[in-house]
């Protein structure tokens, strides 16, 4: 740091946060799938040469988190000084180091003056990468049926990519190759935006000042981190939630979270959360250290904190292996989003304890992963959306209505770029649900229904939820939220009630309609201003005024 | 004579063009009704209005109209099923890691957005015609009993076919004569149901505040025997007359910075510069544009407030950077400058009005540019010490002096009008080294050089008068309307030909716009093709030379596009993938012809005084000259100071300054 001054850092740390930033918006600016280009299911960083995360473009906050141990799975096979110019990194396996299937990791490392001075890297949601069916097989009951896993590998752009064999095995094994080629591009392509950006840095001001910066950024962020912990009140705080269930059996899957709050370092234990389970809603390790983290980070520290490696660095988690929460091999883990938001919310109904006016109440918080699909004459098409439901209300504010939930932030697809992409469905409505939060001194933020009208036979259904059987809780006296469904309203006029995870053939002129629920409320309704009911009831957000009820009872 | 009047949040400039002489006049503005200003800087000026041909106007009225919430009371309708559009917005969030979250609002209540019975397919024919027993008996009474103002709509798919938004408009203004009603295929006939909703809604919402401004204007112009034509500036550039600017309320936003732009692009085009950035630097903020060949580039889309705008605006960036930024210490222990501002009250240390945080012009004035004596010509004098002792305790932090801590400060600054300016050029595939740099606003010629220094740009044109480009740019700029319109085809050489026949189309319909406001003449066009590869879901535009018009094949138009795409992201430079065509555009502009000399005051020569300038690690000896008092062709060698009346001028070691012919100060790079 001695010859790295204060403006020099500042400048250089400001301009890295740009280059990633640059990054985040071409990736998904040039990218080809829907999931990645509308939803912007995709992020981007720049990591040093140690594979610690320096900056991030701000997009998916559960793929972000652990893009370190991401890269350092590979850098432990393949160490920084073996690499070459021209080589990247790729890695998607659940089990060293990634997430789940689809979202694939890659990274290029830069080059300046022959050695590694950091590394570009991007994560994508590819739409399908194989696997027993069209972009989500729910019904798998190990990793090997969701498709094509990259172990931590290297391999030359050059001679593997553009026509190269490795380009190829991918090709050979997706069914949509035009729009997953296309979006690997953008991958590399954002990498190559971030490499250039460093490397002109490196000329601007040196190669030392550069990665002297680089160290100061976490350097910085940790001193923030624990700063702000230092004012947090210490104790150990207890915070449980569950997963409705595994799919196959009425039973949910508990998560327990301890978390110890200490001088300037939080501990976190998983100790007592169930074992995992038989399908796909295992979370790996990296899975649950993000979503424990980004639950720390959003509730302690100011939006303006730059997320990376030194941030992590004064908080520990330990996790039970052989749980839902670590889960050994061969286990399926394409659905961790589930059991990753109850890790959010059981840590944060324990850090309510401690500190009730930074967090917020249960929300909806679930990805809700909804595939349609259809096998023409041309081939698949494809369809999948994420979406959220409402937020859980503060003690100062309502809950955020209809939004994708805290440990994402997938974007719906326009429903007029649907008609123009896809002829073997339509959305016919997509409209707020009334009701469909907890009642408190704040209210929980809205949820949402989406109608899918189906146009052709042979479509397939499949979709991942959860929150159908549990609702999200309230604190502090706030009302829960309400539970979400899936319906298919038959041509024949049947109606059929899906499972929360669930897979099924529609045909044409059946209609889809899936609900997610709003959030839990905060503090009791007793306390919530007139004026706020009265404004929820003119705009139809309820439907009946919770004051008669009151007035009622107090006759 | 040529005026134009510039509403700004503090000061209305007015700049009145005849001959080659100049009148330069500033009056503090009055935000509760912007127009009282703008006829206190007529009457200031002692300009006869009976004697003004062409009275450009700029204001913030429809800005602040937004921002403000002042709109009219509107009305919503969208498609059934779809009411709660313009709340269900884009289901993300800006700020992933808030947990309070809140989405930007719109101008209207859930309770006042309503459904229309139909539903067209994406290619405009009809799925469900609109039910108009339904609206009659349902949604007009709907409407009666709300008492609105205004009426948008935003029906899907509305973009390919506007027959069922015509027919739901004709219906309500049939009923609710008195009803203003925006229809989405007339603000934005492009996709994106969100984005294009939030456009009209925005647009119905203003539309009703400056017809009522527009209106009082114009009455209040010809009791003042104003007889000559009046103008409005509008986000894109152009203007155009006020008759036409309420039926197109949403292109007036943001026309302050357009203004300048433009005002900065033609001052510079007399000296033949045409590739330029122009970076205006006022008391908050800096905006920053991109000019090739001496057209600002267009962005297709802004926002106000977190709310989107599918309109064509020129691509100007904005950061937290001005005059009055305050630096300060972050909790990590870094410095930061902006984006807090110390504003006009009680504005930087120096104002010496009760500010104690360290400001950029406090940074100034501790290293020597800027005279606390001669700020704005002598009319505002400011407090040394002030300055000085604001910057104490960052010195005190980081173990630094007062001047090297001063000195910080506005690299700092200039670090983020760096970051903007490689927004919109490094980032678009653009050079900034190809390019001269155009400062203006009080603060830009102070910082012009350092931030030269940094992008590698050697040349910069300094405008005469930089204080009051804005208001220049009113009476400098042409008329302009923009047109374009959705229509996907996979790019072939049937597809080429129908582009071809679409641009036709398009600039028959323009020049009949235009003939509809009675201007007549000659109009520029452009066209350009919003084109991706087959899958993609964001466009990139590719501008057609007018001399290919006539011959355009897919083998052409596919070279462009993948040429552009590469410039911008870096790959897609092989041809093996389909392209498609996904919408069409078209400006038209009528030239104002020859745009009116912005000449300078002029003193008699006199010599400069000396002064002591911190640059770098060191105080600089250096000369200090009046810039009201250099002639044509004399050529300064830096490290000096150049002093004028709106606006000074650093000259660092290394550069040299030069007024030419033009009375633009060229700064270069020895």
């Amino acid at each position: 740091m001695s010859q790295l001054g204060p403006i020099d850092y500042a400048v250089i740390s400001q301009a890295l946060i740009a280059g990633a930033r640059e990054m985040g918006v071409k990736l998904i600016r040039s990218a080809y799938s829907t999931i990645l280009r509308e939803a912007r299911d995709g992020s981007a960083g720049l990591m040093d040469r140690y594979g610690n995360t320096v900056a991030q473009a701000e997009l998916i906050p559960m793929q972000l988190g652990p893009i370190g141990e991401t890269l350092r799975a590979c850098l432990k096979r393949h160490p920084v000084e073996t690499l070459q110019e021209g080589d990247f990194l790729i890695n998607n396996d659940p089990f060293e180091g990634g997430q789940h299937i689809p979202d694939v990791f890659i990274f290029t490392p830069i080059f300046v003056g022959g050695r590694v001075v950091g590394f570009g890297a991007s994560v994508a949601h590819h739409l399908d990468l194989g696997g027993g069916a069209p972009g989500l097989n729910i019904h798998a009951s190990d990793v090997y049926q969701e498709g094509l896993r990259f172990p931590p590998s290297k391999y030359s752009f050059e001679r593997d990519w553009n026509g190269g064999s490795f380009e190829r095995l991918v090709t050979a094994n997706v069914r949509v190759p035009d729009l997953t080629i296309g979006d690997f591009n953008a991958q590399f392509a954002a990498n190559a935006i971030g490499v250039l950006r460093v490397k002109q840095l490196c000329e601007r001001y040196g190669t030392d000042k550069v990665e002297a910066a680089m160290k100061e950024m976490q350097d910085y962020s940790e001193r923030r981190v624990r700063a702000a912990i230092a004012q947090a009140p210490k104790g150990t705080f207890y915070g449980e939630d569950a997963v409705d269930d595994d799919g196959l059996t009425d039973d949910p899957l508990v998560v327990k979270a301890k978390v110890t709050i200490a001088e300037d370092s939080v501990e976190i234990d998983f100790e007592g959360t169930c074992a995992q389970v038989k399908r796909n809603l295992n979370c790996p390790y990296s899975s649950t250290l993000s979503a424990a983290l980004s639950c720390v980070k959003s509730v302690l520290t100011s939006p303006d904190i730059p997320y990376n490696e030194g941030m992590a660095r004064p908080i520990k988690i330990k996790v039970p292996y052989g749980s839902l929460l670590n889960p050994r091999p061969p286990a399926p883990v394409r659905a961790r989003m589930i059991p990753a938001y109850r890790v959010f919310n059981a840590v944060m109904k324990a850090m309510a304890q401690a500190l009730p006016d930074k967090v917020i109440a249960t929300g909806f918080d679930c990805t809700t992963a909804f595939c349609l699909s259809h096998l023409g004459e041309k081939g698949y098409s494809v369809y999948l959306e994420i979406f959220g439901g409402g937020y859980g209300a503060s003690r100062e504010t309502d809950g955020c209505d209809a939004v994708d939930s805290p440990l994402s932030n997938c974007s719906n697809a326009p429903v007029e770029s649907l008609d123009i992409d896809y002829d073997f469905f339509r959305i016919v409505g997509y409209e707020l649900a009334p009701d469909s939060f907890g009642l408190g001194a704040r209210r929980g933020g809205a949820g949402f229904t989406r109608r899918c009208e189906i146009l052709r036979d042979d479509v397939q259904l499949a979709i991942y939820s959860d929150r159908f059987r549990l609702a999200p809780e309230g604190l502090q006296g706030g009302e829960p939220g309400q539970r979400g469904y899936c319906r298919v309203f038959r041509a024949n006029g049947t109606t059929e009630e899906l499972r929360s995870k669930a897979a099924i053939d529609l045909g044409k002129g059946d209609i889809v309609e899936m609900f997610v629920g709003g959030g839990a409320g905060f503090g009791r309704l007793e306390e919530r201003p007139d004026s706020m009911i009265d404004r929820d009831l003119a705009d139809g957000l309820i439907t009946r005024d919770p004051r008669a009820a009151r007035k009622l009872a107090a006759e | 004579m040529r005026v134009g009047v510039e509403v700004g949040g503090t000061f209305t400039d007015l700049v009145a063009v005849e001959g080659g002489k100049i009148v330069v006049t500033k009056v503090p503005s009055t935000p509760k009704s912007p127009d009282i200003g703008a006829f206190a800087a007529l009457t200031a000026s002692g300009i006869d209005l009976a004697g003004i041909e062409d009275l450009g106007h700029g204001s913030t009225v429809a800005t602040n109209a937004v921002l403000e919430r002042k709109g009219a009371l509107v009305a919503f309708i969208a498609t059934a099923g779809f009411r709660d559009l313009l709340f269900m917005q884009r289901h993300d969030r800006r700020n992933i890691y808030d947990l309070f979250y809140a989405k930007p609002a719109p101008p209207v209540r859930r309770k006042d957005c309503f459904e229309a019975p139909e539903r067209l397919r994406a290619d405009g024919t009809v799925e469900t015609p609109l039910d108009e027993t339904k609206v009659s008996a349902e949604l007009i009474p709907a409407l009666k009993e709300g008492g609105y103002r205004a009426v948008a709509i935003c029906l899907l798919n509305a973009y390919a076919n506007p027959e069922h938004e015509k027919q739901l408009a004709a219906m309500i203004e049939a009923a609710l004569p008195d009803v203003l009603v925006t229809c989405s295929h007339q603000v934005a006939r492009e996709f994106r149901e969100f984005e294009r909703a939030s456009t009209t809604l925005l647009s119905a919402y203003v539309q009703p505040v400056i017809d009522g401004y527009l209106h009082r204007f114009e009455n209040k112009l010809s009791e003042s025997g104003f007889r000559g034509r009046f103008t409005v500036m509008q986000s894109n550039g152009g203007r155009l007359p006020a008759d036409a600017m309420r039926q197109s309320a949403i292109t007036a936003l943001y026309s302050g910075p357009a203004a300048g732009v433009v005002g900065a692009t033609r001052q510079a085009a007399r000296s033949g510069f045409k590739d330029l950035i122009t970076f205006d630097m006022g008391g908050t903020s800096t905006d920053v544009c991109l000019v090739q060949d001496g057209r600002p580039s267009l962005a297709s889309e802004t926002e106000i407030d977190g709310l989107p705008i599918r309109t064509p605006v020129l691509d100007i960036v904005s950061v937290g950077a001005g005059g009055g930024s305050i630096a300060w210490v972050d909790d990590g222990g870094m410095l930061r400058v902006g984006p807090q501002s110390a504003g006009a009250d009680p504005g930087p240390a120096c104002y010496g009005r009760g500010g104690t945080e360290p400001a950029t012009t406090d940074a100034h004035i501790v290293i020597g540019t800027i005279r606390p004596a001669a700020f704005l010509g002598g009319r505002m004098k400011l407090d040394s010490d002030a300055a000085h002792r604001a910057f104490e305790p960052v010195a005190e932090r980081f173990g630094l002096s007062v001047e090297q801590a001063a000195s910080s400060a506005l690299q700092l600054a200039d670090a983020n009008i760096v970051r903007a300016i490689q927004l919109v050029s490094t980032e678009r595939g653009r050079d900034p080294r190809d390019y001269a740099l155009v400062p203006f606003g009080g603060a830009g010629p102070l910082h012009a050089a350092r931030i030269a220094e940094e992008l590698g740009i050697s040349t910069i044109v300094v405008p005469p008068n930089a204080g009051v480009i804005s208001a220049y740019g009113l009476v400098a700029s042409d008329y302009t309307k923009f047109d374009a319109v959705t229509r996907k085809m996979k790019l072939d050489d049937a597809a080429a030909k129908e582009a071809g026949r679409i641009f036709d189309e398009m600039r028959q319909r323009l020049a009949a716009q235009f003939a509809d406001m009675k201007l007549p003449g000659e109009l520029d066009y452009t066209h350009t093709l919003d084109m991706r590869f087959v899958g993609q879901a964001f466009e990139v535009g590719v501008e057609i030379p007018a001399e290919r018009l006539r011959s355009l094949d897919a083998t052409y138009l596919a070279e462009l596009f993948a040429d552009a795409h590469h410039r911008t992201f870096m790959h897609g430079a092989t041809l093996d993938r389909p392209v498609e065509i996904v919408t069409l555009r078209v400006g038209a502009t009528l030239p104002i012809g020859g745009a009116p000399k912005l000449d300078r005051e002029k003193l008699a020569a006199r010599a400069p005084e000396q002064a002591k300038i911190f640059h770098g690690e060191a105080w600089l000896d250096c000369a200090r000259h009046t810039a009201e008092a250099l002639t044509t062709g004399q050529k300064i060698v830096g490290p000096a100071v150049i002093e004028g009346h709106t606006a000074t001028s650093w000259v660092p070691p290394g550069w040299s300054a030069e007024l030419d012919s033009h009375d633009n100060l060229i700064l270069r790079k020895s």
